[in-house]
């Protein structure tokens, strides 16, 4: 299990980190959220120790984390970068020895992932003649090849077309049933509300909320409204306090409110004035929440 | 992992990558054609040798086809004759230099200048030999000079010196080069983050100076050990024992070569992302082009004075400046140790101060990093 415990880092004028706890179970994976500039990368290279920290520590089940517990581990940065003018195949091949593996292991797990990722036929190709996409694949199996424990991609998502976007969810999803801790930061909050089930968001070195998705969503103050009504009037409002308009689209309509207003309320409201043709109520979604806790 | 695992795979990554590149097997194919064309060269000029021998009146018949004939097996040199009429006036056609040695029949010597020309004493003694060939038992010429030998270096052992130390000046710039533009594409595609994940920066620079220096140890032994032993082989026409000064050579890239790599390396890691590897690099190459045009100022003016002496122990001279000397005049063994002990501490002090920066330095991208900065950051 990897736990961060109570972690401070001041870069000049800005507290990057500022005192926050969490932890990522073998088999989990947890979505790292926060805006730009929260601190989301200066955590992941923490745990490499690219950063030293100020005070607080990053535990390994229980112990600080040295460099042989860093060869367990699988790290993809946030500025790419491999050896532009190295094979491919060569290149995973060597990262998997630098963390460990032996020549004919390393090279089979390079090939291996070469495979998942299809970009078997381009082995033998220079990083630098792979396309963008090509080459962040290359930069995920660069973290994958020795298997590791724990798993720590910042960004991975970022600049990936649909397909590519599928194929690492599937990668991430199978690397947690695998047992290795997952950790990962987005800004596709959809995407992380779809395949993790626990989050972390954080703003301003700070943790604002920890821990399961759906209880999160479950707990936030918030809840919404989804309701598409027939012949209503086109500026009808159920004129229930407590309840706002958030959009109206051909008929459909999405209301915020609070979590103490009854939602039967609007409902009869629409049933008065229209044919009600859907209606749906619940917690916010992650987005929603992410932007009521790091909004002021 | 053990760091001597790390250190190796990545030494050898160094030496896999640019052993594919086409010019490095083109460099060393030139400059090794190069050194064995010199030897043709050498040979070439070597034909045009001519003996002046002056001889005291009255020269026996034949003495002059007898020293043409003598010559023949040595390239055909040519011997010119020229009668004097006293020991006198011999001598001073030595001392002016008309001639280069001058042949006493009445007592069988020999005399030269200064130094005793091996050559053209065989020549003449063959002569000799030949012309007295009835009278057993055969005479045998000795040899005297003028003057005591002077210490004064020949021709050849001023050009060991000189291509000695420009071919290891221009191998420490090459491969310190080679060290540096690695460090710095590292660092400015930041490949150095997934490698110092789980790699500790001392073992990357330490991988990075192995691999460049195995493979520069390697061209270099092919170079100067080619010159070694066809200086050893009598291809060109000098003195053997220059052989061991070319070959004093090779021992001394290696020191340089980590004293100076391991300079490169932490420059390289303070470089800024807008500099490249030569501008990052300046400071080392300038050091290293003042200790070689300082030591071939002070060698040329007095190769045995104070400056030349200090210059031969001094850390960052001597790798350049101690083979030079030792071919031109001969090193003392008390500053062969002297050099090595102070260039090995040197090392020593130079590869713990870059391990400690360099980390830093590498993972600091932008503005770069000052070395009081650097410093700092390691305390």
């Amino acid at each position: 299990m990897l736990a961060i415990d109570d972690i401070h880092k001041r870069f000049g004028e800005v507290q990057a980190l500022d005192g926050y706890s969490l932890s990522v179970a073998r088999g989990r994976m947890l979505g790292f959220l926060g805006p730009n500039g929260a601190g989301k990368t200066t955590v992941m290279r923490a745990i490499f120790g690219l950063v030293e920290l100020d005070s607080g520590e990053v535990l390994w089940d229980g112990r600080p984390i040295n460099v042989g517990e860093r060869l367990r581990f699988g790290y993809m940065p946030e500025e790419r970068g491999l050896y532009p003018r190295m094979r491919v195949g060569e290149q995973l091949e060597y990262f998997g020895r630098l963390h460990g593996l032996e020549a004919t292991a390393a090279r089979a797990a390079a090939l291996l992932w070469l495979e998942r990722l299809g970009l078997a036929e381009r082995a033998a190709a220079k990083v630098e003649e792979l396309s963008h996409g090509n080459q962040q694949r290359a930069q995920l199996a660069a973290a994958l090849v020795h298997a590791p424990e724990l798993l720590v991609l910042d960004e991975p998502f970022a600049g990936l077309d649909p397909v590519a976007i599928h194929t690492l969810a599937d990668v991430l999803r199978g690397e947690a049933a695998r047992g290795a801790a997952v950790l990962f930061s987005s800004h596709q909050l959809e995407l992380v509300e779809d395949i993790c089930e626990e989050v972390a968001i954080i703003d301003h070195g700070r943790l604002l909320a920890t821990g399961d998705v759906d209880a999160l969503k479950r707990a936030s103050e918030q809840r919404r409204i989804e309701l598409q009504l027939d012949g209503a009037p086109p500026e009808w409002l159920p004129g229930v306090p407590g309840v706002e308009l958030v959009e109206r689209r051909d008929g459909k309509l999405r209301l915020d409110l609070s979590r103490d207003v009854d939602p039967e309320l609007v409902l009869a409201a629409a049933e008065k004035s229209a044919h009600v043709v859907a209606f749906s109520y619940g917690p916010p979604t992650l987005a929603e929440l992410f932007l009521e806790l790091v909004t002021p | 992992m053990s760091g001597r695992t790390a250190i190796t795979l990545i030494a050898w990554r160094e030496m896999r990558e640019r052993l594919r590149s086409k010019a490095f097997l083109a460099s060393t194919i030139l400059i090794l054609a190069l050194v064995g064309g010199s030897a043709v060269l050498a040979h070439m000029v070597d034909q045009q040798d001519t003996y002046r021998v002056a001889v005291t009146a009255p020269a026996p018949p034949g003495l002059a086809a007898a020293l043409q004939r003598a010559a023949e097996p040595f390239d055909d040199a040519d011997v010119r004759l020229q009668v004097v009429p006293s020991f006198a006036a011999g001598r001073d056609a030595l001392e002016a230099e008309q001639v280069d040695a001058l042949l006493l029949l009445s007592d069988d010597r020999l005399v030269f200048r200064s130094n005793v020309d091996a050559k053209a004493a065989a020549v003449a003694d063959a002569a000799v030999r030949a012309l007295r060939r009835q009278l057993p038992p055969a005479p045998e010429l000795t040899t005297e000079t003028l003057r005591p030998p002077e210490q004064e270096s020949t021709d050849a052992a001023v050009l060991v010196a000189y291509a000695g130390s420009l071919l290891l000046l221009m191998s420490l710039a090459f491969y310190g080069q080679w060290v540096i533009s690695g460090v710095v594409e590292e660092k400015n595609n930041r490949v150095v983050e997934l490698i110092l994940s789980s790699v500790r920066p001392r073992y990357l620079l330490a991988g990075k100076v192995i691999g460049i220096g195995l493979l520069g140890f390697a061209q270099l032994t092919l170079i100067a050990g080619l010159a070694a032993g066809m200086l050893a082989a009598g291809v060109f026409d000098a003195p053997a024992e220059l052989a061991g000064d070319m070959a004093l050579v090779i021992p001394w890239f290696t020191l340089g070569f980590a004293l100076y790599a391991v300079a490169y390396a932490a420059a390289g890691a303070l470089a800024s992302s807008q500099q490249n590897a030569e501008t990052a690099g300046q400071p080392v190459t300038y050091t290293l082009l003042g200790v070689y045009f300082a030591g071939y100022v002070a060698l040329s003016a007095n190769a045995e004075g104070p400056l030349a002496t200090l210059l031969t122990v001094f850390p960052l001279s001597a790798p350049l400046v101690l083979p030079a000397r030792s071919a031109l005049v001969g090193v003392p063994l008390w500053e062969h140790a002297l050099a090595l002990v102070l260039v090995l501490v040197s090392i020593y002090g130079l590869v713990r101060f870059a391990g400690r920066i360099y980390g830093q330095g590498l993972l600091r991208s932008g503005a770069g990093l000052g070395l009081r900065a650097a410093w700092r950051l390691t305390r």
